[in-house]
């Protein structure tokens, strides 16, 4: 039924349009000096907001490291997957998705 | 960052270079880490882990060469703007795989303090462990020039 259709097609538009975030989650493995490192290098912090997120991740197991669009939450996750970081993405609850 | 010779002792590196080259190996079967994509059809994640696979392999790539026949001739590995980054992100990939493959029964908290009873470990994980640590110390040497203020 094509209203049917319509109406899925604006669904899938308004899910890519609304907000994700990207996850940091915490390992065991990867040295707080080198997660420090990467938030800085991969998504730009300063050297205070790099260690704030580090401590996060190391101390409740997981930390919000950016939040935006869906396409650039997934480049952000995939750049931190590149250096071995588990990055996960999902919606941003606060958005409303 | 300038060019940074490390002298290494080679008698204890090269008995490390085995479970370094068998994680290696591991690891041009997938990525070191897994991921998850919420709402992405199939073909989307393909393309994803074989661009992560793909540069995790140019990046293994890079750290085996450190350990090539200069390596051998005098202990040397040298370290430089061209491969700083590779190699510290391929020391966390064969950690990862280390960890994986070797010390699943390990607690978390021992691996993150190195606190680890070496003693109560068979041979194969001692050797496995000294790898992995060895690892962590390459990575900080190249952190401590990449980025000096992450190791403050």
């Amino acid at each position: 039924m094509p209203k049917t259709r319509e109406q899925a097609e604006t669904t899938t538009v308004t899910r890519l349009a609304d907000r994700w975030r990207v996850v940091v989650l915490n390992d065991p493995v990867n040295l707080m000096s080198y997660v420090v490192m990467v938030f800085r290098r991969v998504l730009g912090f300063d050297d205070v907001k790099a260690r704030k997120h580090m401590l996060e991740v190391h101390e409740r197991g997981r930390s919000v490291v950016w939040t935006g669009v869906r396409e650039q939450a997934e480049a952000h996750a995939f750049a931190l997957q590149q250096w071995h970081l588990t990055a996960v993405i999902e919606p941003d609850e606060a958005s409303g998705s | 960052m300038k060019r940074v010779e490390v002298k290494l002792n080679l008698d204890a590196v090269a008995p490390l270079l085995d479970v370094i080259k068998a994680a290696v190996d591991e690891l041009g079967e997938a990525p070191a880490i897994g991921h998850h994509l919420p709402d992405r059809e199939r073909d989307f994640a393909d393309g994803w882990t074989e661009e992560l696979l793909k540069g995790q392999a140019d990046d293994l790539g890079v750290l085996l060469r450190l350990f090539g026949k200069e390596f051998f001739a005098d202990g040397v590995i040298a370290l430089d703007p061209l491969n700083a980054e590779a190699v510290v992100r391929a020391c966390a990939a064969v950690r990862l795989k280390l960890r994986e493959r070797h010390f699943a029964k390990l607690d978390d908290e021992a691996l993150e303090t190195g606190e680890v009873n070496l003693e109560a470990l068979p041979v194969k994980l001692r050797t496995a462990f000294a790898a992995y640590v060895f690892l962590a110390t390459l990575q900080e040497v190249i952190i401590q020039h990449l980025d000096p203020s992450a190791t403050e």
